[in-house]
């Protein structure tokens, strides 16, 4: 079996593009346990005017914790947005630990929390934006078939900055940065072969690693 | 050859004849308007319902509110989209959970219009709406934005508050996403912001704020905040 997948994986290797990823961290307050039954959520910044963080990273750093960690429950953005609206909207969602406070006046807000158990909000924020590109390509086609000629290659960056609120202790307990880039190509003779640098993957991997250390006892 | 085989590649041929139609309908449809009904899910605000009973008047614009290019026509616009249908369930789903009772209004309210019996009766209007998409702008990102304007009227159209709210939504351009499918989901996020904008700050409408202090300043009423 593990013959059969060799060739593949050899082909997936050849296909990634190079990337370079670095991680900083900055703990303040690991929990000594792990974080229990408690939940977690993990939330996009949305406020910013040019950019917004992808919701398929925020799906793709809390698929990696709670793959990694079976124990520990990750909830879904959505799922929480939706359960606390308008509470989390872009306009409304809170921006320091201190406004969590302001919003556990709210009775039913206060009993929502209590009822989800989340003890940490991880808030990302952050984007991966494609940098220059060069190279040309032409694609013909006609009654003998169709094919391209040429070559093309781009760079990816990604940025982004986790910020980890304790819910219970309404502080900030620890940040994690992390940046990515790559280089991609894509070569076509006939057919394009694109070899694609998994700038934003990298990064997740970067970010989940480092908030695992801090939310399970595991690692 | 046999009746059968006749009758096979007769339906083939048909089948072959309308996949081809079917082909070139959709090349021909993705050279002309670009028409989106705009879908999407609504949650129910997570808040105290204020002690009201408030009645609620969708007015045909607002009921089947639309926008298209304004520098051309309707029929010539890129764009069509639609956001009445989605505008009214996103309302509907709002006020029933900020406030005790909610009534659909029979009639828009006026003096002469028999209509139920309420505390007050809110009517929507979409009063300016613009967008950008990729093609407009060098962003990759689509984007809509509205500005509201509210009437909160008596049972008789007695004028208690007027005011405007802003909402805007965008979402950046992702892989395999269509045109249609970003603006969608784009106005889904306006009208989301537009519903968390009214449900933050309704009570802090200076003129809504007098109307509810007078009104709870009423024996066996208490003054509530969302």
């Amino acid at each position: 079996m593990s013959h059969k997948l060799l060739p593949l994986a050899l082909l997936g290797l050849a296909l990634s593009g190079c990337v370079t990823a670095t991680v900083d961290e900055m703990v303040f307050n690991v929990p000594t346990d792990g974080i229990g039954d408690a939940t977690v959520v993990i939330l996009g910044r949305r406020h910013a005017s040019d950019y917004e963080t992808e919701p398929d990273f925020i799906e793709c750093v809390g698929d990696h914790i709670s793959r990694a960690d079976k124990s520990i429950t990750v909830m879904g953005e959505l799922e929480f947005i939706n359960a606390l609206y308008p509470w989390f909207e872009p306009r409304t969602a809170p921006l320091r630990p201190q406004d969590i406070d302001r919003l556990m006046q709210q009775e039913p807000v206060a009993m929502k929390m209590s009822e989800l158990k989340t003890e940490y909000m991880i808030w990302i924020d952050g984007s991966t934006v494609r940098g220059d590109s060069a190279g040309s390509m032409t694609c013909g086609i006609g009654p003998g078939g169709a094919g391209c000629f040429g070559f093309g290659t781009w760079s990816n960056t990604s940025e982004y900055e986790a910020v980890i609120w304790d819910f219970t202790d309404r502080a900030e307990v620890g940040r994690v940065n992390t940046s990515a880039t790559g280089q991609s190509y894509m070569p076509a003779v006939v057919i394009p072969i694109p070899i694609i640098a998994p700038v934003q993957g990298t990064a997740c991997d970067g970010i989940g690693d480092q908030l695992l250390e801090f939310l399970s006892s595991e690692y | 050859m046999s009746a059968s085989t006749i009758f096979a590649s007769s339906t083939v041929y048909r089948t072959l004849i309308q996949l081809v139609g079917i082909a070139v309908l959709s090349v021909l449809a993705g050279c002309g308007v670009k028409e989106v009904n705009v879908q999407g899910q609504f949650p129910e605000p997570l808040m105290t319902k204020l002690p009201l009973t408030l009645g609620i008047w969708y007015g045909e614009d607002f009921r089947n509110h639309e926008f298209f290019d304004e520098a051309k026509s309707r029929k010539d616009s890129e764009w069509l989209v639609k956001t009445g249908d989605a505008q009214v369930q996103m309302w509907d789903t709002l006020l029933n959970g900020m406030f005790v009772t909610i009534v659909p209004m029979r009639a828009n309210p006026g003096p002469d219009v028999l209509n139920q019996v309420v505390d007050a009766v809110l009517i929507p209007h979409v009063d300016e709406l613009q967008y950008a998409i990729p093609a407009h702008t060098n962003v990759k990102v689509y984007e809509i934005w509205m500005r509201y304007r509210y009437e909160l009227v008596t049972n008789t159209g007695e004028p208690i508050a007027d005011w405007t709210m802003t909402s805007y939504g965008k979402t950046p351009t992702a892989f395999l996403q269509s045109d249609e499918a970003a603006v969608n989901l784009a106005a889904v996020v306006a009208l989301r912001d537009a519903g968390a904008n009214f449900a933050t700050n309704f009570t802090r409408v200076p003129a809504v704020r007098e109307w509810l202090e007078q009104k709870w300043r009423r024996p066996g009423e208490q003054p509530h905040e969302p």
